[in-house]
């Protein structure tokens, strides 16, 4: 019997498929997912919002996924927005950066990442986290001072 | 229409029921390796593979999915298990049986760089369902391109395990692949 729960519990991460998926509402701001977890361009405060807006958008356009930063903290990895199959780079991904939004999709939970897959972005409210008040830009040299 | 295609095909095709997500990734293709040789889906070893699109001079995404990949080869190889990282390029006229090697081998000696004609590559592209776009010419790189940027991992046969996007460590991503070289093995 203890040989059967080992070996489904090593067979439990192939044994996922397409039905798993949750239909989740979601409310939070669309991240750039390499510099909120590398921590190269300063702490998770600092690589988010306004502050962060032009880096995000040169790493989305660089093939870096997009993520969801929702409230209570939790990222979900976006796999798709909408009709735009392009999870980073793509013209969707791009106008969203930085920008809060509330989000209603499928939900897939593997291997202990939240991936998402956007139907539909139902509210857009703009760069509502004005983190350049506090950060300036991040990093500074995302956006090039005009007199150099 | 996305959203009603997504959803009905979630519910109603039955080449998804064993995928990990909405979407059928992967299929049969036959390219060429930087050796020029040719290589299929299926890893001629056995082995799991790690299969990333992009270039070997990319300076954006690839400089931290392919150093990742080799990483977690490493790592995996320490435990017995045989991992193959592969890079399938979306720029074929940069990336050719010539050029690839030199790079790729500075990340990793297993690494395999596939390059070949437009059909060839279509046949990848179109399994992955990969999308890309050039955004300039840079006079020392050449072109720049914006490309999807996620890390599949794929059995023997070149049946989709998982996804991975390039922003783990490679301490999470070992761990997840162990479990899944575990499980096959």
């Amino acid at each position: 019997m203890r040989a059967f729960i080992a070996a489904a519990l090593l067979l439990a991460p192939m044994s996922v498929h397409a039905a798993d998926g949750t239909r989740v509402q979601v409310k939070g701001e669309i991240i750039d997912t390499w510099c909120y977890y590398s921590g190269v361009m300063g702490g998770p405060d600092a690589v988010v919002g306004s502050a962060h807006h032009t880096c995000a958008l040169w790493c989305s356009a660089g093939g870096i996924p997009v993520g969801l930063l929702a409230e209570d903290g939790t990222v979900y990895m976006v796999l798709k927005v909408g009709a735009d199959d392009a999870s980073a780079g793509g013209d969707t991904a791009l106008k969203l950066a930085a920008h809060t939004v509330e989000a209603d999709g499928m939900l897939y939970e593997r291997d202990g990442l939240n991936y998402l897959i956007v139907s539909e972005v139902t509210t857009d409210s703009d760069i509502v986290n004005r983190t350049h008040e506090d950060y300036g830009t991040i990093p500074a040299f995302a956006f090039p001072d005009p007199n150099k | 229409m996305w959203r009603a295609t997504l959803f009905a095909a979630a519910l109603a095709n039955p080449a998804l029921a064993n995928s990990p997500f909405p979407v059928d990734l992967g299929g049969p293709y036959a390219l060429t390796t930087q050796h020029g040789e040719t290589r299929t889906h299926k890893d001629p070893n056995g082995h799991a593979q790690l299969v990333f699109f992009g270039y070997a001079n990319c300076l954006n995404i690839c400089s931290a999915a392919l150093p990742l990949m080799a990483q977690v080869t490493d790592a995996l190889a320490e435990d017995g298990h045989g991992v193959t990282p592969v890079l399938i390029t979306i720029d074929p006229i940069q990336d050719t049986v010539e050029t690839m090697d030199a790079p790729l081998a500075a990340l990793h000696p297993d690494f395999i760089g596939l390059t070949g004609d437009e059909q060839d590559l279509a046949q990848a592209y179109d399994a992955f369902n990969v999308e890309f776009e050039k955004l300039f010419q840079d006079p020392e790189y050449g072109w720049i391109y914006s490309h999807t940027g996620f890390i599949h991992l794929m059995d023997a046969e070149g049946e989709l395990l998982t996804l991975f996007p390039p922003i783990l460590s490679a301490e999470q991503m070992t761990g997840i692949v162990r479990k899944y070289v575990n499980g096959s093995s």
